[in-house]
């Protein structure tokens, strides 16, 4: 799994992942994210274009992203979900809070 | 649906060094050689296998000490079935009223999941073996 950050001017924090976000690489996803949080940035929104596969495990980084920019106040969004991140979503619920928007772009358009 | 002929393969996979992206390795390979499956069945099944292999490589290792699983599976006529049989621990496991955790919950997903994705789950022991069979019917 490679992440890369790229700062908008907006405030966003694009985090763009690639490769597959299971049991081996979600560490690095957790820390990137608190890294964000501690730098003083809380809207995040992970681009999952790049990534061909998402288990539980990377759901559970996902979420536990979600909780701590939502508890500094910002959130994380995720877009580009293909086929098989967007059926796990929805078998998981998580779709609710996890709202797959297609581009980075659509993620904080206008909020 | 096709009429290709039934095709079965087999891998084992040691942890350490091996992990879950050795399944998807030996899937890849698969889905090659059964190019009728159709995309909802293949990621279905790859989903569920991979969180089978990483439940057993997280929770069944008790002493730290590894373990191996080999894992079948065959594409034959109308499903799909997985047989995979680890050295781990025998699991505190059950398959009955298995239901999704909390929105806000970071971990627990992975059997629900299994459970959700596939037709026929069933666990049991087979001497010092964790035996797991998952069955999915072929939706194309």
């Amino acid at each position: 799994m490679k992440i890369t950050r790229h700062d908008r001017e907006d405030g966003v924090v694009v985090l763009t992942l690639e490769g597959r976000l299971n049991m081996v690489s979600t560490g690095s996803l957790r820390e990137t994210v608190h890294e964000v949080v501690e730098g003083g940035a809380s809207r995040i929104a992970v681009d999952l274009s790049g990534v061909d596969f998402v288990d539980s495990s990377g759901l559970g980084a996902l979420v536990s992203g979600l909780k701590t920019t939502r508890q500094a106040g910002g959130d994380l969004r995720i877009a580009g979900a293909n086929e098989q991140v967007r059926l796990v979503l929805g078998l998981t619920n998580l779709e609710r809070v996890l709202t797959p928007f297609a581009t980075v772009e659509d993620a904080y358009d206008g909020s | 649906m096709t009429d290709h002929d039934p095709v079965e393969r087999s891998v084992r996979l040691t942890s350490p060094p091996g992990d879950v992206n050795d399944i998807h390795d030996f899937l890849a390979g698969l889905w090659a050689a059964s190019p009728g499956v159709n995309d909802v069945d293949r990621i279905s099944l790859e989903t569920a296998l991979v969180e089978l292999a990483a439940n057993v490589l997280r929770h069944a290792d008790v002493d730290g000490t590894g373990l191996s699983c080999e894992v079948t599976i065959a594409v034959h006529g109308d499903q799909i079935t997985v047989a995979m049989r680890d050295t781990g621990e025998p699991g505190d496991i059950a398959l009955v009223g298995l239901e999704m955790p909390d929105l806000d919950a970071e971990s627990g997903r992975g059997l629900a999941l299994i459970d959700a994705l596939v037709d026929h789950v069933e666990y049991g022991r087979e001497g010092e073996h964790n035996v797991w069979r998952l069955v999915r019917r072929r939706r194309g």
